[in-house]
């Protein structure tokens, strides 16, 4: 039986179960590894993997980001920040998911990160929210996929990898094809939420005389906190993932002016902060060790060979298109980004650019086609995250999350049926 | 369970971390196609570019734990699982490329390949890496003295902090892939690599200056496992090391042609590369080479290395 | 005072005992983690004089609160599951699949990280492989494995003598 099968009919079976996705994940990549290699080298492969797969830098962001979001929470300082929001949008009905969505995009863009983007929010809109009555479960659907909006907003690593994996494409105009999608992608995440929790929505308020300006002072020390984290990021202090220490050390440094939790209970916030990466870490671990698994078994080769074999029959460029747009959906369900990019470039762009296709657009299709596989079950980092930080059960989410994929497939089409939307800009600036 | 042999064929998979259209890569091709036809498909090679089962160091860790056969790492990575290695990371180590591969091609070679077998490595061949350069973002390295107080993205291994340290830099580590934004928003001043990854990388997009002081020549080598070594007759290991020599000699050509080509366009997208003069940079880095030849081994090897320099002086008329 | 009662009693304060250890490591291992950062960012842009051990430090600490988080978590229940077949079944069938499921996690710890983790740690110790800024035995790093497997063990154990006692010792 091939690896592949073994792995699918073990998850299928482990997950049904009841067992935790992570612990399914691990198991069922080393039944999988051990149905082709001898058992011994396949357990110890899957548990070199499961570290390695932690061994980087950059998922650094997401204990960190999780602990600030923890400590501005308790120590009074995200009430703060909401009060702000509130008072900015607050007489729109839904408002705040408005304010989540910029939110979102924002850190996104800046960060580069859709992992840090969805625990940093995530852990500090989502609760707050909550109490003004937007039900925990939609606002982190939106907090999850408007955070990948910054994978297509410059600067992003990944549209990075895919320049090196394309061997040629320049970052340059990646990075501005990359805007105008982002923001489409955005405001069709925001307007999908607020039509589909139309009916769930607190109601729109008055703003009070004066409530603003009062807001807006008892914002200032926290609002200072973007300044600081994205000024540093921009002016070279620090690289993105570093600004979630400098967040962390910021939140205490307003806890200690606020004085709402006292050093005793700081344990207490770093434990439950720990907890919660914990179960993130632990799905990246075994995730990574299924990637590998796949790619050793080499399943997305073998799957996009097959389909551009049948595509090769077929006439006309939007058909084939069409299926690498199905098969990356797919296949983004499975594979985190970084290696569906490094596996699946090689094997397109030489066929949708003897198509006609630019590959600055295909990059950007491709980005956002594994965009919405971050948001997806069983395998996506960022969803991860938001089960993690927004402690929701997948059966809660998901209703939630469905009408959002709905929203990201039709940027997708928008996105691939016209090419403008991606080329206007770079091509405006001569890249 | 058992190997991946099925029907007395086996499929050996080799792991590396450059993308499929890398001189690496393409010389592992055309090894996979040798291999297949003196062993008229007998031993099949799988190549697994792009890091796809893991970076140079996991790979290694791979090969020793016996899920991966094959691999290629930078012998830099090598040190730390085989020491005599560290000889090649001597800055200025070698006269030039003639001196180099008459030194990686002879017995000092051959030595060091032979040398990971007690760490379940066996090496097969050296490839080219070239000699690595200071980039920069504001302003070229013409002295050592330019490098005053620059922060240069290092790898993580002492002797490359030593080096940077040495020419007066301050070494940074950041990791490959964080490097094109570090550069970008200034979190480090510049970095050192090979042309043709210089290049492939688009750091050069910003970092605008390439100053070609190269510094050091590290080599690629492809190693199998021991486990596949052992479990190979007499016949196939032969079949394979020489389907490993002839992609090592295909590999040179590519390489210098990839370089080449590395270079011209750098310049086209309007970087300014510098030549500078080498001798200051030897000078200050002197010290590191005295240094390793405190250790007997590393002296004799240093020794040798010398030795193939002067074989050449003396040959001339 | 009935067997099923102590026994209770016994897996409960082990419990606490448990989550009392690991949370103080956990919350050591992520305070650590945010004082080694900022002193990476202060090194570099405020002395000028960049620490070359901090990156690698970070990953180190950060696989070590990876896994012993995820166990953390195991113990207060914490990780994600697909339920939703699970809680339509009925009451004896759903005690069935929660002692499937915890021998499934216990048989994870066991295989991958106590056997998998101790032999890896074995190789790169025996194979003298250390790290290459701090130079310390990745052994180090790789022991995380099995030791924080003891912990996951001894949560699934916990978990699974909590499926198997009778339901009216549990309340
Ligand atoms: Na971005
Ligand atoms: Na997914």
């Amino acid at each position: 039986m091939s690896g592949a099968l073994v792995l699918l009919l073990a998850l299928g079976l482990l997950l049904v179960l009841g067992v935790p996705v992570a612990f399914a994940l691990g198991l069922a990549s080393a039944a999988a590894l051990a149905s082709q290699i001898a058992t011994e080298p396949a357990l110890v492969t899957v548990a070199q993997r499961s570290v390695t797969g932690l061994d980087s830098f950059s998922l650094l962001a997401i204990p960190f980001f999780v602990l600030s979001g923890e400590l501005l929470n308790r120590g009074g300082v995200a009430r703060r920040l909401i009060a702000f929001g509130k008072a900015l949008v607050g007489a729109l009905p839904g408002g705040m998911l408005v304010v989540d969505g910029v939110a979102c995009l924002l850190f996104g863009s800046l960060s580069g990160s859709a992992v840090a983007a969805t625990a940093a929010v995530g852990s500090f809109l989502v609760p707050r929210m909550e109490r003004d009555g937007y039900p925990r479960s939609a606002t982190t659907a939106l907090t999850m996929t408007a955070s990948t909006t910054g994978l297509l907003i410059p600067p992003s690593n990944i549209l990075i990898v895919y320049a090196l994996a394309s061997g040629g494409v320049s970052v340059a105009a990646l990075f501005w094809a990359g805007y105008l999608p982002g923001i489409l992608v955005g405001v069709l995440l925001v307007a999908a939420a607020l039509l589909s929790n139309r009916r769930s929505l607190p109601r729109a308020r008055r703003r009070e005389p004066g409530e603003l300006g009062r807001a807006t002072r008892g914002a200032l020390p926290a609002l200072l906190l973007i300044v600081v984290v994205m000024g540093g990021i921009t002016v070279g202090a620090f690289t993105a993932t570093e600004a979630a220490a400098v967040a962390v050390l910021y939140s205490l440094g307003l806890c200690a002016l606020y004085r709402e939790i006292g050093v005793r209970e700081l344990p207490d916030v770093f434990r439950q902060a720990a907890a919660t990466s914990g179960v993130v870490l632990l799905l990246v671990a075994t995730s990574m060790a299924m990637a590998w698994v796949l790619a050793f078994e080499r399943v997305p080769q073998r799957v996009a060979e097959t389909l551009l074999e049948a595509a090769s029959g077929a006439a006309g460029g939007w058909l084939v298109l069409l299926g690498i747009n199905l098969l990356l959906l797919v296949a983004g369900t499975f594979l985190d980004m970084t290696p569906a990019v490094l596996i699946f470039t090689p094997l397109f762009l030489p066929v949708v650019s003897s198509l006609g296709f630019d590959p600055v657009h295909f990059g950007i299709i491709l980005v956002l086609n594994l965009c919405i596989g971050l948001c997806t079950p069983p395998v996506g980092t960022v969803l991860f995250v938001g089960l993690g930080v927004g402690r929701l059960g997948l059966g809660e989410l998901l209703p939630k999350l469905l009408p959002l994929y709905a929203a990201m497939i039709v940027a997708l089409v928008l996105v691939t049926a016209f090419p403008g939307l991606s080329l206007w800009l770079p091509r405006l600036l001569g890249l | 369970g058992g190997p991946s042999a099925r029907d007395g064929r086996e499929v050996l998979r080799l792991g590396h971390g450059l993308d499929p259209s890398h001189p690496v890569h393409r010389a592992m091709e055309a090894m996979a196609d040798e291999l297949a036809r003196r062993t008229g498909g007998r031993l099949r090679l799988e190549i697994f570019p792009s890091e796809q089962l893991g970076s140079e160091r996991e790979l290694l860790e791979l090969l020793q734990i016996g899920s991966v056969e094959l691999t290629k790492v930078s012998a830099s990575v090598l040190e730390s699982f085989a020491p005599s290695f560290r000889v090649l990371g001597v800055p200025y180590l070698f006269d030039d490329t003639e001196h180099q591969w008459r030194v990686l091609e002879g017995p000092v070679g051959d030595r060091l390949l032979a040398s990971p077998e007690a760490v379940r490595l066996r090496g097969l061949a050296f490839y080219d890496a070239g000699a690595r350069s200071f980039y920069t973002r504001d302003r070229p390295i013409r002295t050592p003295e330019d490098l005053a107080g620059l922060k240069i993205r290092t790898q993580e291994s002492p002797s490359a902090i030593a080096m940077v340290r040495a020419l007066g830099g301050n070494a940074t580590p950041i990791s490959w892939g964080e490097l094109y934004t570090a550069l970008q928003q200034g979190v480090v001043d510049g970095a050192e690599n090979n042309p043709p990854s210089f290049h492939l990388s688009h750091h050069y997009e910003v970092a605008r200056f390439y100053s070609l002081d190269e510094h050091t020549a590290v080599p690629d080598v492809l190693l199998a496992s021991t486990a596949l070594w052992k479990r190979l007759g007499a016949a196939d290991r032969e079949h394979l090391l020489a389907a490993a020599r002839h992609s090592a000699r295909i590999q040179r050509r590519l390489w210098k042609e990839a370089s080449d080509e590395a270079l011209r366009a750098v310049r086209e997208a309007g970087v300014q590369v510098d030549t500078v003069d080498k001798a200051p940079f030897a000078r200050r880095t002197a010290a590191l080479r005295d240094e390793l030849a405190r250790e007997p081994e590393m002296a004799e090897l240093l020794e040798a290395i010398e030795a193939q320099r002067l074989a050449v002086t003396e040959a001339l008329p | 005072m009935s067997a099923p009662d102590d026994s209770s009693r016994f897996a409960a304060r082990w419990r606490r005992r448990l989550d009392s250890w690991v949370g103080g490591l956990c919350a050591a291992l992520l305070a650590l983690m945010v004082v080694n950062v900022s002193w990476q960012v202060f090194s570099r842009y405020v002395l000028r004089d960049p620490s070359s051990v901090t990156e690698e430090l970070a990953r180190f600490l950060l696989i070590w609160l990876g896994l012993f988080g995820g166990a953390y978590a195991l113990g207060r229940g914490q990780h994600v599951a697909i339920d939703a077949l699970v809680v339509r079944l009925p009451a004896g069938w759903r005690r069935g699949t929660s002692i499937a499921a915890s021998l499934c996690v216990l048989t994870f710890a066991i295989s991958l990280l106590l056997f998998g983790g101790t032999r890896l740690a074995l190789l790169v110790h025996r194979l003298d492989q250390e790290s290459a800024a701090l130079g310390v035995g990745l052994a180090w790093v790789y022991a995380a494995l099995p030791l924080s497997g003891l912990v996951f063990a001894g949560f699934a154990l916990l978990d699974l003598a909590d499926a198997v006692r009778p339901r009216e010792a549990r309340e």
